[in-house]
């Protein structure tokens, strides 16, 4: 029984993440974990190869792109198959008025957001009439009408080509500074739409994501109008995945193209990180994205051959992840990082089950234990006094 | 005047052929009360599966076009088994694991065939004439093979016990149980029904266009759009849709706008989605 304890105590911490966010002594592993890796994210252009900076530059829009998704399909469950309107839309918008009017990306930007956000409200309004599978459809099929009018309007979209590349948002001198600035400026985007999603996610307003998920119904029958929040889910997510896409086309790397930001595949890459990642979490879509886009851009760079197939590898990526995330939804059906807490948590435990509380002198158990186990033992203890003194603060 | 005869022409047998496909995505629908959004590219394994019969093994068509029957039968029906029975539950899984399942098929054919796109050989080559009106054998074959396949499939579902016990599991799931039936091996029926009409339906579609891995993906769009035209779960909603959208692609892509393609019929959808989504027939086979 006492083990079930700390587990109980875990979700409680979950639900109140924002508060550990706030409160330094309940700051929980993975947070320690999940900031160092931002920290690295945020050092690692000063010590790698110029290329590589940039692909990264591409994965953090990449990244944020898989956040926006996210937000509205992991939390409130209406699965968008057609994300990739809303990355074309703001990368759209802005390389037009930055090609055909001149006007300076920095504006540009701000208004693909705001264009992206009126397609949300477009996408998102049939929400209000229409249920999951129905939904699922009309945004399947709204990237491709778009993809459609863009080949009907080739003059002014490009049609299946794509438009000229427009003017980058940091232009300098030198071109290794550009990168790194605009690394910079992606990665600020990142760490900016990870505060807020999670902020968002964490509020109230996530929980009625949650309960919109869970059940419609009993989130109206509770006095809520499940629409609206659909309705700024979908805005919310559309403004952050054009404000993404809008800046990505103002990059070295991306190009107003529909096979950038447009095409099936897109929107169904979308999806693939973020559940690879875990959805449902934003910080998972968020590791997803950058693990999907930085690992196919090294798989595609790989030039052996896989014997049987005689096919070389870097034809395929696409086959390699989207088999890999059929396995995972069946194995790990929460994604790589509620995976990886789990194990994490696993770990912890097993080394808390030899630590004292089994020891019936209340002496020191046997030292069978390395460093290791030790000091994730002493965690896993710090890590119960927490959850015990917080769960009977909830009992009493 | 015969120009219009000759589009009419096409239309009809391209209308045959997508309510082949549309009737195996409406039945899974109406019976199973899943979206199998890997349908379309059953479609390209079916085509791909008769381009090998015939090319690598020197085989005749016909029996390419056999063998893409039963391929593409016992792979939607393995898709079933392997996956589809464990989360059948979990509508959001399920469109999301088909839909990633399409894209595995679609890119294990970039990989295997290449982007290229293949030639398969027609089933009935020449043509037929009659009233001063040349038809190629190949399409009146699929028009009258369509009809076969339907009317067969109507009178299965009609009279035969198996049939019945279907048609008794999409009404409730829970009441066939009731009365003994095994709703899963009934499910595992219609996702083997479906499977090989949309095989075969692949390997007319390549034989009038080509077969290339991304094939599927329209044939898919436009089941919904007929699916959702004649409401999800109606067999003769599904056989009326096919007509109507196959007529519409085929007259805007003849006489408005050959870029037009597939837009149309997009469109039609959208406006069915947000003014009646419950089609032109409403539910026919679903749980009350």
């Amino acid at each position: 029984m006492s083990e079930e304890l700390p587990t109980d105590a875990e979700t409680d911490s979950e639900a109140d993440a924002s508060r550990d966010l706030i409160d330094p002594s309940s700051v929980g592993l993975r947070h320690v974990f999940g900031a160092i890796g931002l920290l690295a994210l945020g050092l690692l252009p000063l010590g790698v190869d110029r290329l590589l900076v940039l692909k990264l530059t591409g994965a953090l829009y990449f990244a944020v792109f898989a956040m926006s998704w996210d937000a509205v399909s992991g939390y409130t469950g209406q699965i968008s198959f057609g994300h990739a309107l809303f990355f074309a839309v703001g990368g759209y918008t802005s390389a037009l008025l930055n090609l055909h009017w001149g006007f300076d990306p920095a504006l540009t930007v701000v208004a693909g957001m705001a264009m992206a956000a009126v397609a949300g409200v477009v996408v998102g309004v049939p929400a209000l009439r229409l249920e999951g599978p129905y939904l699922s459809l009309i945004t399947l099929v709204a990237p491709l009408i778009l993809l459609q009018v863009f080949v009907v309007f080739s003059d002014i979209f490009g049609g299946e080509l794509g438009l000229a590349s427009p003017e980058n948002l940091l232009v300098f001198e030198s071109f290794e500074t550009a990168i790194t600035a605009n690394y910079y400026l992606a990665f600020g985007l990142f760490v900016g739409v990870l505060a807020l999603l999670l902020a968002v996610t964490r509020s109230d307003a996530g929980s009625v994501f949650t309960a919109i998920r869970e059940d419609e119904d009993a989130v109206a029958a509770a006095g809520l109008n499940p629409a609206k929040f659909k309705i700024f889910a979908f805005v919310l997510s559309a403004a952050v995945g054009g404000l993404a896409g809008a800046m990505f086309v103002h990059t070295p790397v991306g190009n107003p193209q529909p096979s950038q930001l447009l095409v099936l595949t897109v929107s169904i890459e979308v999806i693939i990180a973020a559940v690879l990642g875990g959805m449902g979490t934003i910080v998972g879509p968020a590791v997803g994205g950058l693990f999907f886009y930085m690992f196919r851009d090294y798989l595609g760079g790989v030039t052996a051959t896989v014997p049987v197939l005689g096919a070389p590898i870097a034809e395929l990526d696409l086959l390699l992840f989207s088999l890999a995330t059929l396995v995972l939804l069946f194995v790990l059906p929460g994604g790589i990082v509620r995976g990886t807490i789990g194990l994490g948590r696993w770990v912890l435990r097993r080394g808390g089950r030899d630590a004292p509380q089994t020891v019936p002198d209340g002496g020191e158990p046997q030292d069978r234990e390395g460093p290791l186990e030790r000091t994730l033992a002493s965690y896993r203890e710090a890590f119960d006094d927490i959850g015990n003194s917080q769960e009977e603060d909830h009992e009493h | 005047m015969v120009d219009v005869l000759t589009t009419t022409i096409n239309a009809v047998t391209i209308s045959a052929l997508y309510a082949l496909v549309a009737i195996g995505f409406t039945l899974i629908f109406g019976v199973g009360g899943v979206l199998n959004l890997a349908h379309g590219a059953i479609l390209t394994v079916g085509a791909f599966t008769a381009y090998y019969a015939t090319s690598a093994l020197g085989l005749g068509i016909w029996v390419g076009a056999a063998a893409a029957l039963a391929v593409g039968g016992l792979f939607s029906a393995a898709m079933y088994l392997g996956m589809i029975r464990w989360v059948q539950d979990e509508p959001i899984l399920v469109m999301i694991l088909t839909l990633v399942t399409s894209i595995a098929i679609e890119q294990f054919f970039v990989v295997t065939v290449g982007t290229q796109a293949k030639a398969v050989p027609s089933l009935l080559p020449g043509q037929l004439t009659f009233a001063g009106l040349t038809v190629q054998t190949n399409q009146a074959l699929t028009f009258v093979l369509s009809w076969l396949l339907i009317g067969g499939l109507v009178v299965a579902v009609n009279y035969t016990r198996t049939g019945k016990a279907i048609l008794a599991t999409s009404m409730s799931a829970k009441g066939a149980a009731l009365v003994g039936i095994e709703s899963d091996r009934m499910y595992l029926y219609t996702w083997l029904l479906a499977g090989a009409l949309a095989g075969i339906a692949g390997v007319f579609l390549a034989s009038y266009r080509t077969a290339s891995y991304t094939m599927g993906r329209g044939p898919l769009i436009l089941s919904f759009s007929i699916v959702v035209l004649g409401g999800i779960g109606s067999i003769r909603g599904s056989v009326l849709g096919a007509y109507l959208i196959g007529f519409l692609e085929v007259f805007t892509v003849s006489y408005v706008d050959s870029s037009l393609s597939g837009l149309a019929s997009l469109v039609v959808l959208v406006v069915v989605l947000l003014v009646r989504p419950e089609g032109l027939f409403g539910r026919e086979l679903a749980e009350a």
